[in-house]
């Protein structure tokens, strides 16, 4: 017997299962009141699987707003995707076109965040990377699905579950800090995102926040090996 | 929706998985979760659902011991546990 990746991917999916049921459950109810039937509000779990654009296209259906705006905020809230998916790809150099465009559809923060928590299990384990996704996903869906046909008897908002997610988060942040350098980035990070949040508006803050923290980390990099090489040369 | 969005996701994963990268692209990419996740953590404890920009201080004071929980435990059931149990907690306090 080897190991099953499948179902390590599907275990690690847990926390991401525990977030994303009542936070689908707050989707299904939302877009229940909007107007959509719960066939609907599964199918789009199903298609866009995006947690914040959905409740913006929720809101926004619900103002009687039409399609293409809709896609158009959508786009740029998913943009944040663009840097997650690059890191990701790094560690599926051999898998071929089918595989990835299978994992790139299933891409979530959480699951970029799990995944990136002990990068070496998703290193060409593809099979990984789909338990754990599809797992998420299928939470995702249920919990929309949920939402929208029992709704108003669930109490989405009680027993800590708005904390669930940024629970989550915080975890995965912490399991990412790896040497000094790591926390410093983190601060940055933080810092920039308030201000860009407050500057911007949107879901812009995330992507300006995390490209100028990295680069700003390339940068310091650069230089102290510039440094070690000038001192090795002297 | 689920065009736009799995555009994102996807056209990174095929270009850059298949060639190879300079040293300071990947450099940068290592950085990107770090970076990622602090954005998207620290917004969450500064700013109320209309995105005013206020302390929410029943996130704050779950956050404050996730944090230290995570980094010194590092499980990550642990951590989202022990924190909505203490935003349960101080939702009554608070």
């Amino acid at each position: 017997m080897g190991s099953h990746p499948w179902r390590e991917g599907a275990k690690a999916a847990a926390p991401i299962v525990l977030g994303y049921l009542p936070v689908g459950v707050a989707f299904g109810v939302l877009a229940r009141r909007a107007g959509l039937a719960p066939s609907e509000a599964g199918l789009m779990s199903f298609l866009v699987y995006a947690g914040s654009s959905q409740f913006i296209a929720v809101e926004l259906i619900s103002e009687g707003i039409t399609w293409f705006p809709i896609v158009v905020t959508t786009f740029f809230v998913n943009l944040r995707h663009l840097l997650m998916s690059s890191t990701v790809s790094l560690y599926l150099k051999k898998e071929p076109l089918r595989i990835l465009t299978l994992v790139g559809a299933q891409l979530t923060d959480e699951s970029f965040a799990v995944a990136m928590s002990q990068p070496s299990k998703i290193q060409n384990r593809s099979r990984y990377l789909f338990g754990l996704q599809v797992t998420s996903h299928c939470a995702w869906i249920g919990g929309s699905v949920g939402g929208a046909v029992f709704g108003s008897l669930i109490d989405h908002e009680g027993y800590g579950l708005p904390f669930a997610l940024p629970g989550l988060f915080i975890c995965l942040l912490v399991l990412q800090i790896k040497s000094l350098r790591h926390v410093w980035l983190m601060i940055v990070a933080g810092l920039l995102s308030l201000f860009f949040k407050w500057l911007v508006p949107g879901n812009w803050y995330i992507v300006m926040a995390a490209l100028l923290t990295s680069g700003i980390g390339v940068a310091l990099r650069t230089r102290k090996t510039g440094h070690r090489e000038s001192e090795g040369s002297v | 929706m689920a065009i736009v969005t799995f555009f994102s996701r996807f056209l990174p994963m095929v270009l850059l998985s298949r060639r190879a990268l300079p040293e300071k692209v990947k450099w940068g990419l290592e950085y990107i979760p770090v970076a990622v996740l602090s954005a998207i953590v620290f917004p969450i404890l500064f700013f109320d659902r209309k995105g005013a920009l206020t302390l929410q201080p029943q996130f704050l004071f779950a956050a404050l011991p996730v944090f230290i929980f995570a980094w010194k435990v590092k499980s990550i059931w642990g951590s989202v546990v022990l924190g909505m149990f203490i935003f349960w907690g101080l939702g009554f306090l608070l």
